[in-house]
């Protein structure tokens, strides 16, 4: 047949762009820190997940430079074949000890864990109930399996125990999946009630805390330590790529879920492990949430000053209770209006537009960073409560 | 374009309709929208004065009191559409006098008239108007009337295009109309905008055969499209996809195929509406849209079925399952548009063994769901607790809230 086997490649790109809807991510010149330079200007950056600014870490980053000198560059295969290294062993016994959970597994990224790991704890016959919002990565591994899937209202446990008394009697495993902080909004799931619930149906329980790692918590252990409950969250997920600062996907619970999963999740097996200066940043980033309290303190002193300031000037900011903070906007283009103006001024913040949210719910996505000082808050504050008076928000 | 399914093997981005991203603008979609607009002018005309519509009675409205307001309606819809839509890219098309012209006039837009109307404007108006409109290749139709208007516009365009009917009529049973005229040009800029996509709705009236009996009964007429906001799934970071309706179907169509090749022995019965019509067609069947069909083990077994031959079909199998749609907004699972689907039928029917299936944008739209099979018992028992499970997507599916 004559065809043309490349062509879709740049029609399809240039259907997106026709619409605006290509990725166009700005340059970083430089670390990611609380104040960096994207594209030539400094900016106060409120977009990026590194909450505890431990990316920028002296110690993190030292051991990163040892692991290079003392293991090399990269890990050599695969960790089921020869890439099991010392490091990565002491990463996982580390995640274990932090999280208070009996073991647990380090995937390449919070994406490799939930796709590789989702659909091989439900199969035909099983239903997986999650949570309306759930972020992407979770919807994916859900998608990836054969189970049916039921979904609840966000954050509604009514409705959760309705959807979960009809399931009882049609399926032989029950698998309930949620967000621990979710991102868009920064409402944290009631786990506790969850849990709770999922026992009284015999339903197995999974938490993607990406966004409440190293944040929520004492000393920022997570969801489970948040609401008391460590340990009996049956799949606690998080992800090294947010407050830790480095990158790699976790999941901490029981011996038998280390077993399982690293036996039947396609993703992990079929990879290749960190390198060295990975895993052992990893582990240095837990060494600091262990012993030095006061990132994750400032990161809430940060948070809570300027959910105070943001909110006396008359912005509505949400059912938010974390550090990411969403000021409403109202219409898509307000959102788009007071994020330029921002930009001008030099704080960086995102507008979060339709269709991502509501047609009347767009807004600004601020997330704190402990590295912030009270200047650079009060710098961003002042270019928030003008932008705001100019687009007619406040 | 790639089936979801594909995409969702390669593990990437499975809802590849629209990827839009956070920091780009959207919506502006270039060049002119071209919208059509009917206004039926005596539309609503019965309501006030106690009759079941104007159709064909109009002089009786007249002599009893009744006074126009279609065109009140539709001046009261461009005002808040000037007010809240402030670009110039809309071409309007119309009928002349008061059927369009002379209300755009006076709202100040510009406007190509595609149809003069006779003297004493009548139902052949309208339907010429909606083939020239359909001809004219505008983008949507905003008509003025009610029911009986969205009937005849819609038996005209179909699904080819939308329509979106400012609400004047005496009934108004069809998903197509706005709340209030003045939410429906919020509806319209939406559509402009890009913002709200063309979904599938009923077009309902009075069963007029029944009304003569004495008999209040609304029925299922056709299926058209209008303005909605889209189902939203989020597939990767800050970034959601919008999935249309007919990509959501489609998944729900593959959901129900597994079924009937798991279940060789078992009889599927699909009762009327447009998205069981998708299903029927993705199974290979011949389907009419306000027809019962079944079919079993890989092949169609019966074609616009009435009760009759619906139970004689079900006599030959142990299982039966039902797949039936409800309708948009009034939620009728059965009892309306499906009477074949007898309490005698209903009851061979396991409950579990009702598939009810539905997009979860018109999910959404659709509080309560109700079961109206004339066996006041029988409803009961379906009811159940008061919750049922609808299939919203390949193997998904949603809680729905049930009258009991």
């Amino acid at each position: 047949m004559n065809r043309n086997p490349n062509g879709f490649l740049r029609e399809e790109y240039n259907a997106l762009v026709e619409k605006n809807f290509n990725w166009q991510p700005k340059t970083l010149e430089g670390p990611s820190a609380p104040v960096c330079k994207v594209e030539g200007k400094e900016v106060i950056m409120l977009c990026s997940n590194n909450y505890l600014n431990l990316s920028n870490h002296p110690k993190i980053k030292k051991a990163s430079i040892q692991a290079v000198k003392s293991h090399g560059a990269g890990s050599g295969s695969v960790r089921g074949i020869a890439g099991t290294m010392d490091l990565h062993l002491i990463a996982e016994e580390r995640v274990a000890k932090f999280k208070h959970t009996e073991a647990a597994l380090i995937y390449q990224t919070g994406f490799a864990a939930n796709a590789g790991l989702i659909p091989q704890l439900v199969d035909k016959g099983d239903i997986i109930i999650s949570d309306e919002l759930n972020h992407g990565s979770i919807i994916d591994g859900v998608r990836l399996s054969k189970a049916d899937k039921g979904v609840y209202k966000h954050c509604d446990m009514g409705e959760l125990e309705r959807v979960l008394k009809d399931a009882d009697s049609k399926y032989r495993r029950i698998l309930v999946i949620t967000d621990g902080v979710f991102s868009m909004d920064g409402d944290i799931a009631p786990a506790d009630e969850i849990v709770k619930l999922a026992q009284k149906y015999g339903a197995m329980t999974y938490v993607d805390d990406a966004h409440g790692e190293g944040v929520i918590g004492p000393d920022g252990r997570g969801v489970g330590a948040h609401f008391g409950i460590e340990g009996k969250i049956d799949v606690e997920m998080g992800t090294f790529s947010k407050a830790y600062g480095v990158v790699g996907g976790l999941i901490a619970g029981s011996h038998d879920l280390r077993n399982f999963a690293l036996n039947k999740s396609r993703t992990w097996l079929l990879s290749g492990s960190h390198p060295p200066a990975v895993a052992a940043a990893q582990i240095a980033a837990i060494d600091v949430l262990e012993k030095e309290p006061r990132h994750v303190k400032k990161l809430w002193t940060n948070t809570k000053y300027f959910k105070k300031q943001i909110k006396k000037m008359g912005f509505d900011t949400g059912n938010s209770t974390t550090p990411i903070t969403p000021i409403m906007c109202g219409e898509s283009a307000k959102a788009k209006e007071l994020s330029a103006f921002l930009f001008k001024e030099g704080v960086y913040a995102l507008p979060i537009v339709f269709p991502m949210v509501a047609r009347d719910k767009a807004r600004i996505r601020t997330m704190m960073n402990a590295g912030l000082k009270r200047e650079h808050l009060d710098k961003a504050l002042d270019a928030f409560e003008r932008g705001g008076k100019k687009c007619g928000i406040i | 374009m790639l089936k979801f399914r594909q995409g969702m093997l390669l593990g990437v981005c499975f809802f590849l309709t629209l990827c839009i991203i956070y920091f780009n603008d959207s919506g502006d979609w270039g060049g002119m929208m071209k919208v059509g607009f009917i206004v039926n002018p005596i539309a609503g005309m019965g309501g006030r004065v106690g009759l079941k519509g104007t159709d064909g009675v109009i002089e009786d409205a007249r002599e009893l009191g009744a006074v126009p307001i279609a065109g009140e309606h539709a001046a009261a819809m461009l005002a808040e559409l000037r007010r809240i839509y402030r670009n110039s890219d809309i071409q309007w098309f119309t009928c002349s006098g008061e059927m369009g012209a002379s209300i755009l006039e006076e709202a100040g837009y510009e406007h190509s008239i595609i149809h003069e109307t006779s003297a004493d404007t009548n139902r052949e108006d309208t339907l010429a108007a909606a083939r020239k409109l359909l001809e004219s290749r505008v983008d949507i139709i905003l008509f003025c009337g009610g029911d009986g208007t969205a009937r005849d516009i819609c038996s005209v365009i179909g699904r080819k295009i939308p329509m979106l009917g400012i609400p004047s009529g005496v009934k108004m049973h069809s998903g197509v109309f706005g709340i209030t005229p003045a939410k429906t040009a919020d509806v319209l800029a939406g559509f402009i905008a890009g913002e709200l996509k063309p979904a599938e709705v009923e077009i309902m009236d009075l069963d007029e055969g029944k009304y003569r009996q004495g008999e209040w009964v609304v029925r299922l007429y056709d299926s058209a499209l209008t303005p909605f906001e889209s189902t939203l799934v989020q597939s990767s970071k800050l970034m959601v996809t919008e999935a249309s309706d007919a990509d959501i179907i489609n998944e729900i169509a593959e959901y129900i195929e597994e079924l009937t090749k798991e279940e060789p022995e078992t009889l599927f019965i699909l009762g009327p509406g447009g998205t069981t019509e998708a299903i029927a067609k993705y199974l290979g069947m011949d389907k009419t849209i306000l027809g019962i069909d079944a079919f079993a083990a890989g092949s169609q077994v019966g074609k616009d079925l009435n009760e009759a031959a619906i139970l004689k079909l079900t006599n030959k199998y142990n299982k039966i399952k039902l797949i039936l749609s409800p309708i948009g907004s009034q939620g009728f699972v059965l009892g309306r548009g499906n009477l074949q689907l007898s309490p005698e039928v209903v009851r061979k029917v396991h409950r579990n063994d009702i598939l009810v299936v539905s997009t979860p944008a018109k999910l959404e739209r659709t509080p309560v769901l109700r079961f109206d099979t004339g066996d006041a018992e029988l409803d009961r028992s379906l009811a159940g607790s008061g919750w049922l499970s609808v299939v919203v997507s390949y193997r998904m599916f949603r809680l729905a809230k049930v009258q009991v």
